[in-house]
C-alpha cells in the first residue's frame, strides 16, 4: 500500500517562519500508521517548508517546480496520476495562503475518488479504508469508502511526531518541473487583517420563543449570579436552569 | 619456605591474575569511540584528583570515608609490604612483617565497618549480591594475612601461620574475582576514570557543567547503542561502586518516578556486556518492563532494549546525582546523549515535549508566542530596547518565563529596582529568541544550535557590557554553553546584581517586617554555576531569619522544574516539588525565597499547606519601597 | 432594484408604549426592517471587564459575546408576515439544521442572506434537506425540500448543483461548520464556482475572509458560493417571513458515488470524550470526597468529567481528567465546577470556557468570581439534589 500526503508551503502563524502545516504533519503520523511507503507531494515555487516535513516521519518528498501564483492542481493531478498511491491525505487547511481549504476537493473531484473529510483515525482492510470523522462536541462518524481515496485531516487527530533532523537529513527530495498553470491575479483585494468583533443576538437567540422572552425580560442576563447557603434542592433547581438557559443541558421532559 | 614467603607469593601471584583480569575489563571499553584523553597528565594527576575531588565528596559521609581510608590504605599498604618481603635483603625481616601486620590491622578494622554498615541490615541504598559478600572476602583477607604477619613476627608455632594463609588466599583471590564484573572493579576502573576523565576541567577549578556540544554531522547523532560512546564513558559507567549516594539524592526517584540513576549507570555499564551481572540494588520505582538484552551494538533505550524511555525521560538534569557521585560519573551527560538519539533520530519524545520543541524550532519560543509579546508584562514600564540605544551597560536577558504572570512579577520588580538604582539597561525585546535551554536539554541540538546562533549573531550587533537575568537556566546556556558557539559574555544572574548594588549603597534596603524565610537554590545556579552566597548575603541584608533545609547550597534538591521535566510529564507517586514544598515547611519558614522562574512556578504550584513563594527581586523590592519614607521623592 | 419602501410612522407606531398621557416610544428596540440601532453605551458596558477599578474594555470577545439589545417580541407590535411576492433575484442558504432545529449559525446565515437578499428585493430560499422548524421567523422566503434519503455529502453535493443550475441564485450560502463547509467544498469542486470561504463580513457589495492564517484580509464583492464563519452575521430579528414551500427543481442527480460504501454515525458517551473536544465540563475538586456520585452525575447531565489537579494527584481521577495549565486547556461552551476553589492555573485551563457554574462552600474563591451562577454551598450536598432532581424530571 502506497500512500502520499499533499504538503502546502505552510508559515508559522505566530512567527512567519516556514513551517509545515499541523494537520498535514497529523497526516503523515496517520499515514505511517498504515503502511511504511509514505511520500509527500508539494507543487510550488519555494519547497522550504514541504521539506521540514521530511524531519516529521517522511522518507521522500515529490516536489513539482512551479512558477510563483501557478495553480498547483494539474500538477499535483498529474503527480498522484504517476505514483498512482492508494491513498492520499491533506490537512484541513494549508499552511498559509488562501486556505481555503478546496484543493483536496479538486482533486478529489478531478480524480473521480472519495473524499473523506475530517479524519481522525484510519484503517485499512482488503482495500476498503475505514475512516473515521470528527464531527463538532465530540461526535465520530464512520466512512467505509473503496480505494483509492482522498481524506482530510482533522486537528483532532493523534499528534503529529516530532522533528527530527536526522530524519530531515536522510530524507530524499525528487524534484521534478511542474505544469505551469498561469492564474489570472486573484480577483480578491488584500489588505492587513483586522479582527472583527463577533456579533452574538444574545445567549438565547438561538433557542425557543418562550426561552427569548425569558433572556429578553431578565434585566442582565444569568451573569454573575451568587446564592449564599440555599438548600441543596434550591441550588439543585437553580443549576439545571442556568445550564438550560444556557442551552448545554437539554430541557426537561414534558416541558417543552 | 614459611607461610610468610608463601602469602608473599600468592600476592604476587594474585597481582598477576589481577593484571589479566584488568586487561580483560579494560579490553571491553573498546568498543566505545575514540577519545582524546591527555594520558601523562591524567595518570599524573590521580593522587591529586583522589586526594582533593573524591575525597571531598566521599567526605560527606565521614563513616564511610574513614571506611575506605582504613580499608584501600590498608590493603594497598599491607599488599605492597608482603610483597617487598620476597625482596632479599628484607626477607625474613621482622621489622618489615610488623608494619606489615600493623597495615594488615587497619586495614581488617576497615573490612569491619565495611561489614558493620552492612550487617545485621542493608540500607536500601546500597547493593546486595557480591556487594554484601565484599565484607566476608575482605576480612579473610585482611585476617589471614594478619595472621601469616604475625606469625612471622612472633614465630608462633603450630599451624596458626598456615591457616592464616589458606583464608587469605581463598579471600584474596575472592576479591580478585570480584574485579571484572564484582564490586572490586570500582578500584582499578575508578583509578583510570579519574586519569581519563571526560571532563578534566571538573578537576581545575572550573565548574564544567555545560552539555558538550554533539557532532551535528557525525553519521549518527547521540547514542543509540553502547558503541556509540566514547570508550571512557564506558569507563565511567565502569568506576560505579553502588553507594546509592545518587539514589538519595535523585529528586526523580524520590517522587517515585521510574529514575534510579545508580540502577541507570549499572544498566550502562552492563549494556556493552553480553552477560552482564545481576542487578541487586533498589530498581526503579514504577518499573516499566523491557526486554533487557544488551551487547555492544544492541540498542540501549527502548521497551524492548535495556532502558524504557520513560526513564531518561523522568531527569531533571539537576546534577544532584553528579554532585554526589564519588566516582565522578557523569549521569546527565549519558542521559543527554541518550535523550539525544531518541529526539534526533527517532523523533521519539514524550507527548508533551512534541509541541514546544516544535514550537521552538518553527516561533523560536518554546510555547510558540510572539517575540513581541516578551516584554508585555512590563506594561508601564520603562523597557528600553537595545535596537533604539544601540548600547548599554546592562542587558536584560527577559528568558521565557517573561511569558507569565509569576515570573512576570518578578521582572517588574527588577526592572523596578533597575530604574531605582540608576542602572542603564535595555532589553532585545523581539529579537530576543529563547535561549534554547529546554531544546538542549530534550536532546534537541539542532534546534539549539539554531538558536544559539541566531541569538549570538543578534548579541553581536550590539554593544553591552554584561548580560543580566532573572532566569538561571537562561543564564547557565548564555554563560556557559554559548561559548561553545562563539558567544562570549559576561553574564550576571539578578541575585548576584542587586547583591552588588546594595554593598554599593546604591539600593537602599530597609529592615524587612518580621518572618522566617528560606531560600531554595536553583539548580542551574547552585550547583551548575556554584553561586549559593550571592543570594544569601542579599537576604541577609533584608534583615530576616533565615533559616536552611537540610538540603541547600550546591546540595539542594531539584524543584523538578529542570530539563523538561515539567514538559515530558513522566507519572510518579508523588510530584517533586510536593516534596520541596513540605521540606520548606519543616523548617517552620513562612516564605521560600527563589530565584529562578521554574522554581517559582513549580512550588508555586504546590497546594494546601504552602509558604509563600516570593522571589528574590520581589522581597527586595519591598525592603527598597519600606526605605523610602512615605511621600518623598522617589 | 428598489429598495422595500419604509413607511416611518408605521415603524413609530410599532413602538409605542402603552399607557395613557403624552406619547412614548421605546427606542431601545430594534427597528423593524433595515439596520440595527447601537447602542454604544451598552456595548461598552459588555465589554467591561469586570474586578477592577479602572475602566477597562476587553475587545476581543474573551469576555462573553458582545451583548447587542435582545429582541423583546412582546413589545414590538404584532408580528406581521412579510410576503416577497415577485423577487427580483434568489439569495438560497443551505443550513445545517442539525436535527431539524436551525442552530445559532443557520440563525447568522439567514440573517445574512436576508441581508443580501433585502438589499434589492431578492427572496430567501431555503433549500433544506429534510424538515426544519421555524424557517419563516429566521428568515426564510421560500422552501424547497430536497431529497435527504442519503447521509452522503457527496451526494447532497449532487442535489444543490442541480439546484444551483436550475434556480440560478445570486447567491448560494453555506455555514462554514463542519457539515456545511464539507458540502460547500464539494459543490464547488463539483461546479467549477468561485468560493469565498469563511467570511466574516458579508454585504451585498462586501464580503471580507481571513488569509494567510489571519495576517491577510481578502476582500471583495461577494461571489455566488459564500461559507460564512460563525459570529460573523446577526440573526435575521425582522417580521417572519412567508417560508413557503415550492416545489424543488427538477433534474437528475448522479448516481451516488460508488466508492462510498457506508456512513453511519458512532455511538460517543460524553464521559468517554476527550477533555479538549468536550462542550459540557464538569469537574470535581477538592470539596468532593465521593467520586462514584460524581460520575454518576457527570452521566446524569451528559458531561464530560474533569478534575483539579489535587484530585488528580491523589489518584481519585485519572491524569487525563485534569484540567488546567499542567492539564487539558479546555474549548469547551460551559464549565460545572464542583468544590473547586480555582487556583490560578486551573482557571488558565478553563480560560476559554464561555459560562462558568461554580459550586464551592468559599464565598471568597476566584472560582466563585469567575463562573456566571455560583452557589455557596456544599458541593457533596448538592450532587445528591441534581442527581434526584434530573432522575425525578425523567420520571415525569
Amino acid at each position: 500500500m502506497k500512500a502520499l500526503v499533499l504538503l502546502s508551503d505552510g508559515r508559522h502563524p505566530v512567527s512567519g517562519r516556514p513551517a509545515p502545516a499541523g494537520t498535514e504533519l497529523q497526516a503523515i503520523a496517520l499515514a505511517r500508521g498504515l503502511t511504511e511507503e509514505v511520500a509527500g507531494l508539494y507543487a510550488g515555487p519555494d519547497a522550504a517548508a514541504a521539506r521540514t516535513a521530511l524531519g516529521h516521519g517522511l522518507a521522500r518528498l515529490e516536489h513539482r517546480r512551479l512558477p510563483e501564483g501557478d495553480d498547483p492542481l494539474p500538477s499535483l493531478a498529474a503527480a498522484i496520476a504517476a505514483a498512482a498511491p492508494d491513498l492520499v491525505l491533506a490537512g484541513r487547511r494549508a499552511g498559509a495562503g488562501a486556505q481555503t481549504g478546496l484543493v483536496p476537493y479538486q482533486l478529489a473531484e478531478a480524480l473521480g475518488w472519495p473524499l473523506v473529510p475530517d479524519v481522525v483515525a484510519l484503517t485499512v482492510a482488503d482495500g476498503v479504508l475505514e475512516a473515521v470523522q470528527a464531527l463538532p462536541k465530540g461526535a465520530r462518524r464512520r466512512w467505509r469508502v473503496k480505494l483509492p481515496a482522498l481524506v482530510t485531516v482533522h486537528p483532532a487527530a493523534p499528534v503529529a511526531a516530532s522533528f527530527a533532523i536526522g530524519m530531515a537529513r536522510s530524507g530524499h527530495v525528487e524534484d521534478a518541473p511542474g505544469i505551469d498553470a498561469p492564474q489570472d491575479g486573484t480577483a480578491l483585494e488584500e489588505r492587513p487583517y483586522r479582527p472583527r468583533p463577533r456579533l452574538i443576538a444574545s445567549a438565547a437567540a438561538g433557542a425557543s420563543a418562550a426561552e427569548r422572552l425569558k433572556a429578553a425580560t431578565q434585566s442582565a442576563g444569568p451573569g454573575g449570579r451568587v446564592m449564599v447557603d440555599p438548600t441543596p434542592e434550591e441550588a439543585a433547581r437553580a443549576i439545571l436552569e442556568h445550564l438550560r438557559a444556557l442551552g448545554v443541558l437539554k430541557p426537561a421532559p414534558g416541558r417543552d | 619456605m614459611n607461610a610468610a614467603s608463601a602469602l608473599s607469593l600468592v600476592i604476587v601471584a594474585l597481582a598477576i591474575l589481577l593484571a589479566v583480569e584488568a586487561v580483560r575489563v579494560a579490553r571491553r571499553w573498546h568498543v566505545g569511540r575514540p577519545a582524546s584523553v591527555d594520558w601523562w597528565a591524567g595518570l599524573a594527576a590521580i593522587p591529586k584528583r583522589y586526594l582533593v575531588d573524591v575525597h571531598h565528596v566521599v567526605a560527606r559521609d565521614p563513616y564511610a570515608a574513614r571506611m575506605h581510608a582504613l580499608a584501600a590504605g590498608g590493603l594497598l599498604a599491607g599488599s605492597a609490604l608482603a610483597v617487598l618481603g620476597l625482596v632479599p635483603p628484607l626477607a625474613g625481616s621482622r621489622w618489615l612483617w610488623a608494619l606489615a601486620a600493623i597495615a594488615f590491622l587497619v586495614a581488617l578494622a576497615g573490612g569491619g565497618m565495611v561489614g558493620r554498615r552492612r550487617y545485621p541490615t542493608r540500607p536500601a541504598r546500597l547493593s546486595g549480591g557480591a556487594f554484601q559478600r565484599l565484607p566476608l572476602l575482605l576480612v579473610g583477607y585482611f585476617g589471614g594475612a594478619l595472621l601469616v604477619a604475625l606469625d612471622a613476627v612472633l614465630d608462633l608455632t603450630g599451624p596458626l601461620g598456615w591457616l592464616g594463609l589458606v583464608v587469605a588466599s581463598l579471600g584474596g583471590f575472592g576479591l580478585v574475582r570480584l574485579l571484572a564484573d564484582g564490586p572490586m572493579r570500582h578500584a582499578f576502573a575508578g583509578a583510570l576514570h579519574l586519569a581519563a576523565h571526560p571532563r578534566p576541567g571538573r578537576f581545575e577549578g572550573e565548574r564544567a557543567t555545560a552539555l558538550i556540544p554533539a557532532d551535528l554531522d557525525a553519521p549518527r547523532l547521540g547514542v543509540a547503542v553502547p558503541a556509540d560512546f566514547a570508550w571512557n564513558r564506558l569507563l565511567g559507567f565502569d568506576a560505579c561502586i553502588q553507594c546509592g549516594r545518587c539514589e538519595v539524592a535523585c529528586p526523580a526517584f524520590a517522587a517515585g518516578q521510574p529514575l534510579n540513576p545508580k540502577r541507570l549507570i549499572q544498566d550502562l555499564a552492563g549494556s556493552f556486556k553480553d552477560a552482564p551481572p545481576a542487578y541487586r540494588g533498589s530498581d526503579y520505582p514504577q518499573a516499566r518492563p523491557v526486554a533487557g538484552v544488551s551487547g555492544p551494538e544492541r540498542p540501549i533505550v527502548g521497551a524492548g532494549a535495556l532502558i524504557h524511555p520513560d526513564t531518561i525521560w523522568s531527569c531533571t538534569t539537576c546534577r544532584a546525582c553528579v554532585e554526589e557521585c564519588p566516582m565522578m560519573i557523569e549521569h546527565v551527560d549519558a542521559i543527554v546523549d541518550l535523550r539525544r538519539f531518541q529526539t534526533m533520530e527517532l523523533a521519539a519524545v514524550p507527548a508533551g515535549a512534541i509541541a514546544p520543541l516544535s514550537e521552538s524550532r518553527y516561533a523560536e519560543e518554546p510555547g510558540g508566542r510572539a517575540l513581541a509579546a516578551r516584554t508585555d508584562f512590563a506594561a508601564g514600564l520603562p523597557l528600553p530596547l537595545i535596537a533604539e540605544k544601540g548600547s548599554c551597560d546592562v542587558l536584560l536577558w527577559l528568558g521565557s518565563g517573561a511569558y507569565e504572570l509569576r515570573h512576570g512579577r518578578t521582572l517588574r520588580a527588577l526592572v523596578e529596582l533597575l530604574r531605582r538604582a540608576g542602572i542603564d539597561y535595555a532589553v532585545l525585546g523581539p529579537e530576543e529568541r529563547d535561549c534554547g535551554d529546554l531544546a538542549r536539554r530534550l536532546g534537541d541540538e539542532a534546534t539549539f544550535a539554531d538558536l544559539a546562533r541566531a541569538n549570538i549573531a543578534t548579541l553581536g550587533r550590539y554593544r553591552f557590557n554584561r548580560i543580566l537575568t532573572a532566569d538561571p537556566h537562561a543564564l547557565h546556556v548564555l554563560r556557559n554553553e554559548y561559548p561553545a558557539f562563539g558567544g562570549h559574555y559576561e553574564v550576571v544572574h539578578h541575585s548576584a546584581l542587586l547583591d552588588e548594588l546594595a554593598a554599593d549603597g546604591r539600593l537602599a534596603l530597609a529592615a524587612a517586617p518580621d518572618g522566617r524565610l528560606t531560600y531554595h537554590d536553583p539548580c542551574y545556579l547552585g550547583r551548575y554555576n556554584g553561586e549559593t552566597d550571592a543570594p544569601r548575603r542579599l537576604l541577609d541584608r533584608l534583615g530576616l531569619e533565615r533559616v536552611e533545609m537540610e538540603r541547600h547550597g550546591k546540595r539542594s534538591m531539584c524543584c523538578g522544574g529542570g530539563g523538561g521535566a515539567p514538559v515530558s510529564d513522566i507519572a510518579g507517586e508523588r510530584r517533586i516539588p510536593d516534596i520541596r514544598m513540605a521540606q520548606a515547611r519543616a523548617t517552620g519558614a513562612k516564605t521560600v525565597a527563589v530565584a529562578c522562574p521554574q522554581c517559582a512556578a513549580m512550588l508555586e504550584g504546590v497546594t494546601g499547606d504552602v509558604a509563600e513563594v516570593r522571589d528574590l527581586a520581589e522581597l527586595v523590592l519591598a525592603a527598597v519601597e519600606a526605605a523610602v519614607p512615605q511621600g518623598a521623592p522617589r | 432594484m428598489s429598495r422595500t419602501r419604509r413607511d416611518p410612522r408605521e415603524e413609530r407606531e410599532a413602538r409605542r408604549l402603552a399607557g395613557s398621557g403624552r406619547p412614548r416610544w421605546r427606542l431601545d428596540a430594534p427597528p423593524t426592517s433595515g439596520r440595527l440601532r447601537r447602542d454604544p453605551r451598552r456595548e461598552i458596558d459588555a465589554l467591561r471587564v469586570a474586578g477592577t477599578t479602572r475602566l477597562r474594555l476587553d475587545r476581543t470577545g474573551r469576555a462573553g459575546p458582545l451583548a447587542l439589545p435582545t429582541i423583546d417580541t412582546a413589545a414590538v407590535a404584532a408580528p406581521t408576515i412579510r410576503i416577497v411576492d415577485d423577487p427580483a433575484y434568489l439569495v438560497t442558504v443551505v443550513p445545517d439544521a442539525p436535527g431539524g432545529r436551525l442552530a445559532p449559525l443557520d440563525r447568522q446565515l439567514l440573517g445574512a442572506a436576508r441581508t443580501l437578499a433585502d438589499a434589492g428585493g431578492g427572496a430567501v430560499l431555503v433549500l433544506s434537506f429534510g424538515q426544519i422548524d421555524g424557517l419563516g421567523a429566521a428568515g426564510a422566503d421560500r422552501i424547497v425540500a430536497l431529497d435527504a434519503e442519503s447521509g452522503d455529502p457527496s451526494a447532497r453535493a449532487a442535489a444543490l448543483a442541480i439546484a444551483l443550475a436550475a434556480l440560478q441564485p445570486r447567491h448560494m450560502l453555506l455555514p462554514e461548520s463542519a457539515g456545511g463547509g464539507d458540502l460547500a467544498r464539494r459543490l464547488a469542486a463539483k461546479t467549477g464556482e468561485a468560493l469565498f470561504a469563511g467570511a466574516e463580513s458579508l454585504t451585498a457589495r462586501l464580503a471580507t475572509r481571513p488569509a494567510a492564517n489571519r495576517r491577510i484580509e481578502q476582500r471583495g464583492a461577494p461571489p455566488r458560493l459564500v461559507t460564512l464563519a460563525p459570529d460573523a452575521h446577526l440573526p435575521h430579528a425582522g417580521a417572519p417571513h412567508e417560508a413557503r414551500a415550492i416545489a424543488a427543481p427538477e433534474g437528475r442527480a448522479d448516481a451516488p458515488h460508488t466508492g462510498i460504501l457506508s456512513i453511519e454515525d458512532l455511538p460517543v458517551a460524553a464521559d468517554a470524550l476527550p477533555l479538549a473536544e468536550a462542550d459540557f465540563v464538569i469537574s470535581a475538586g477538592n470539596g468532593i470526597t465521593d467520586f462514584e456520585l460524581f460520575r454518576a452525575l457527570a452521566r446524569a447531565l451528559g458531561a464530560t468529567p474533569g478534575a483539579s489537579r489535587m484530585v488528580c494527584d491523589a489518584g481519585l481521577m485519572p491524569r487525563a481528567a485534569q484540567v488546567g495549565a499542567s492539564g487539558t486547556v479546555l474549548e469547551a461552551s460551559c464549565y460545572f465546577a464542583l468544590g473547586i476553589s480555582g487556583a490560578p492555573q486551573h482557571l488558565q485551563g478553563v480560560a476559554r470556557c464561555e459560562h462558568v457554574v461554580a459550586v464551592n462552600t468559599d464565598l471568597h474563591a476566584a472560582m466563585v468570581e469567575r463562573a456566571g451562577l455560583a452557589i455557596i454551598a456544599d458541593a457533596q450536598q448538592v450532587m445528591p439534589a441534581l442527581i434526584a432532581l434530573l432522575t425525578a424530571e425523567g420520571e415525569e
